[in-house]
């Protein structure tokens, strides 16, 4: 099977007619949207609008009821082999709200594992470059440490390093900061800061409204499994135009 | 009453610890004692293939599996025992020393159990470490080998050892197929001497107490060491491990 | 030998009568010593809580002797060894009494009161000590929360241990037969030995086993989630 080469101005992410369904109660009621290339687009919501749901299933993390979804021209729900999803995976770099690291190895463990056992990346090849992305989220002094002897922020910072080893065209964060204490958002943001910064796909669920502004290019307003709005972030914090979005931010500021 | 005991040990210290051998099979201490670290070095990996089985989305693969589990968490092993008495030289169409009839039955009653404590140690793991894996690109198997197992199976050494020191108590039911163990050597010996029974036993008893309480307390020691290597990461739910412990610390 | 044929077996009133005598003698001793464990392994507990060092150090040197023993030989021990050393008259006494059973109630039960006893001691210890700050707060005396806080708590949080102890308790009265009581493993073995049916008699009595086993599990669930407040519906 030959796929062919997306070219550089296809969108990243297109997602078209995505439905998903938990029994009775529909989580996502068609969504229809694109992520372009180098775009970094900010979900946000209310709690229960399926925004969390929503970017599960562009890993798969989730399957989806009827719609597709395209990553960099793969489509990610048709049906394949294990192996073709596995690649396919590797390949969207995904952050958790609860961290997720693996708790048995340390930090610079957690980074090259992955790449060596499922990419079959060379060791030499891969601490090297491990070492590198703890030297990028600023915890070179941190590479033998074990996840349980790290702070919230820094398990998070190394979560965004192992999902970067993987060197994938596009991340996904699923509110990265939402487990945190206040005082280690910060340094969460930063890093995602730098990675946009420097071109990176992203899709991110958060409530910082803060980052929103000043990263985003746009943001997905989600209410009740649809994208109500979808707006620079300056035209929805200023004029948004539904009253759902107005109540949304109007209670985020309290 | 001391000095009988000690007479006892005197006379009959090498037949408690090898039985019969050279004349005879090995027998004693030793023999109990390489039954139980054979069962156990079998069922180890039995019980990994089990749990995976037993968690494996497939009904085919599932379902005997659960069976097995019931069957041996409902029936004695006593009851087993004279099963595999019954079943094994029939399988293998030759007559089977009773060691290895007990071998068998033990592997299988043991990996059956030891699979709760394996699946146990898996689900206590939460979705999160798995989601993270497959996240990364990990295929299924990937993950249980990378990432799961390494994590599952420490933390349930202790269980483990719990499962051996229950598994060098269970030996001593071969008596009912004549394997010839520790405490088949003290009924030898109880049936020379006839009028010292209390004293005979209570040698057997000590034995068994000394080699069991060792071990459980190498589980224990075990147990703090993981408990404290893990402060900091997320806390095992306290009902989970209640749980687990109810499986592995049977009475035999 | 002929093939499978359960009616050799059942069809056989010699044989059922063996059978339902194996039954009855297996519930006589399995519901005595659980009896017996219980009652002892509250008074355990309650030694473990008493002050001064002397009933908490009792408790381990007795919890510790019969999980590390295995319980034959502690059944052995009893009926083989401390049995000749008693008195003649209750020899006597007991031998009129079947001591086979007796000594199978004592020796299953004194084992399985050191479990039942330290599950209950771990149930208790699952329930977080801010507990019984709340409740002393509250204004509680300290039996009080005890008894309207803890105790029910601890219980329930034992009760998965404890219906998993009682299976083994049933499953280990097997036991009895090493010291000749005539229950139900017994039963299996004279009856193979009178028909020379194996296979049949094994199953019947294994079918017996995992079905009485199952119900004290089914049983035992259905405690726990009446003493679940959540699951049960009453919250």
């Amino acid at each position: 099977m030959n796929t062919i080469a997306p070219s550089k101005n296809s969108p990243m992410i297109e997602l078209t007619g995505v439905r998903k369904n938990y029994g009775n109660y529909e989580v996502l009621k068609g969504i229809d949207a694109e992520v372009a290339r180098g775009e970094v687009v900010v979900i946000c919501g209310p709690s229960g609008s399926g925004k969390s749901t929503l970017i599960r299933t562009v890993n798969r993390l989730e399957e989806i009821g009827s719609g597709s979804i395209s990553c960099d021209g793969n489509n990610i729900h048709r049906p394949m082999p294990a192996k073709e999803l596995n690649r396919l995976r590797s390949r969207i770099g995904f952050v958790f709200q609860s961290f997720n690291l693996f708790p048995h190895l340390s930090a610079i463990d957690n980074i090259a594992m992955s790449p060596i056992r499922v990419k079959g990346v060379a060791r030499d090849v891969a601490y090297a470059k491990a070492t590198q992305l703890l030297e990028r989220v600023g915890l070179t002094d941190k590479a033998n440490a074990y996840p349980g002897q790290l702070s919230g922020g820094q398990q998070q910072r190394v979560a965004i390093a192992r999902a970067l080893a993987m060197e994938p065209p596009v991340m996904l964060f699923d509110e990265p900061t939402s487990a945190l204490d206040p005082e280690m958002v910060g340094e969460v943001l930063s890093v995602m800061k730098g990675l946009a910064a420097d071109g990176m796909t992203m899709m991110c669920v958060t409530h910082e409204m803060g980052f929103a502004r000043d990263v985003a290019d746009r943001v997905w307003f989600i209410d009740q499994g649809q994208i109500v709005e979808c707006a620079p972030p300056e035209e929805f914090f200023s004029r948004p135009q539904t009253a759902r979005a107005q109540r949304f931010l109007s209670e985020l500021r309290h | 009453m001391i000095s009988d005991i000690i007479a006892i040990i005197r006379d009959y210290w090498l037949l408690l610890l090898i039985g019969q051998y050279p004349n005879g099979p090995l027998g004693g201490l030793a023999a109990t004692l390489m039954l139980s670290v054979l069962a156990i070095a079998f069922a180890f990996p039995v019980s990994i293939a089990l749990a995976l089985a037993r968690l494996s989305k497939s009904p085919l693969l599932n379902w005997p599996v659960s069976a097995l589990v019931y069957f041996t968490r409902g029936v004695p092993l006593l009851m087993l025992i004279l099963w595999g008495y019954f079943l094994v030289p029939l399988v293998t169409g030759a007559s089977v020393p009773s060691f290895l009839t007990m071998l068998v039955t033990l592997v299988v009653y043991q990996g059956a159990f030891l699979s709760e404590v394996v699946r146990g140690g898996i689900v206590a793991l939460g979705h999160g470490q798995m989601e993270a894996a497959r996240a990364l690109g990990h295929s299924y198997l990937g993950a249980m080998r990378y990432v799961i197992l390494p994590q599952a199976l420490y933390n349930v050494i202790p269980s483990i050892i719990s499962v051996f020191v229950s598994t060098i108590k269970d030996t001593t039911l071969g008596y009912v197929i004549n394997v010839p163990d520790l405490t088949f050597a003290a009924s030898q010996i109880n049936n020379q001497l006839l009028t010292q029974p209390f004293q005979v036993f209570f040698i057997l008893a000590a034995v068994y107490y000394v080699i069991c309480w060792s071990l459980s307390r190498v589980a224990v020691l075990t147990e703090r060491r993981i408990t404290r290597k893990r402060a900091g990461t997320a806390a095992q739910a306290t009902a989970k491990s209640l749980k687990l412990a109810a499986l592995t610390d049977q009475p035999s | 030998m002929s093939s499978f044929d359960l009616s050799e077996i059942l069809g056989n009133p010699e044989y059922v009568s063996m059978l339902l005598l194996g039954i009855e003698m297996t519930f006589v001793v399995a519901i005595g010593s659980w009896v017996l464990a219980m009652t002892l392994a509250l008074l355990l507990l309650g030694l473990r809580y008493a002050p001064g060092p002397v009933g908490n150090a009792f408790v381990t040197a007795y919890v510790s002797y019969h999980r590390n023993v295995p319980t034959l030989v502690q059944l052995m021990l009893w009926y083989f060894g401390i049995f000749t050393l008693m008195p003649d008259g209750l020899t006597f006494w007991l031998n009129d009494h079947n001591a086979e059973a007796i000594f199978a109630v004592i020796g299953l039960g004194l084992c399985q009161a050191a479990y039942f006893s330290e599950d209950l001691r771990s149930g208790m210890r699952a329930v977080s000590p801010g507990q019984l700050e709340a409740a002393r707060a509250l204004g509680h005396s300290y039996v009080s929360a005890m008894r309207f806080v803890m105790v029910p708590q601890g219980t329930r949080n034992a009760l998965p241990a404890l219906i998993n102890h009682s299976v083994s308790l049933f499953k280990n009265s097997s036991l009895a037969v090493a010291i000749g009581v005539a229950e139900l493993t017994y039963a299996v073995k004279e009856i193979e030995n009178l028909s020379f049916r194996t296979f049949e008699s094994y199953l019947l009595v294994t079918i017996l086993y995992l079905v009485f086993s199952l119900m004290i599990m089914t049983v035992g669930a259905y405690v726990a989630r009446r003493a679940d407040p959540v699951r049960s519906g009453r919250a």
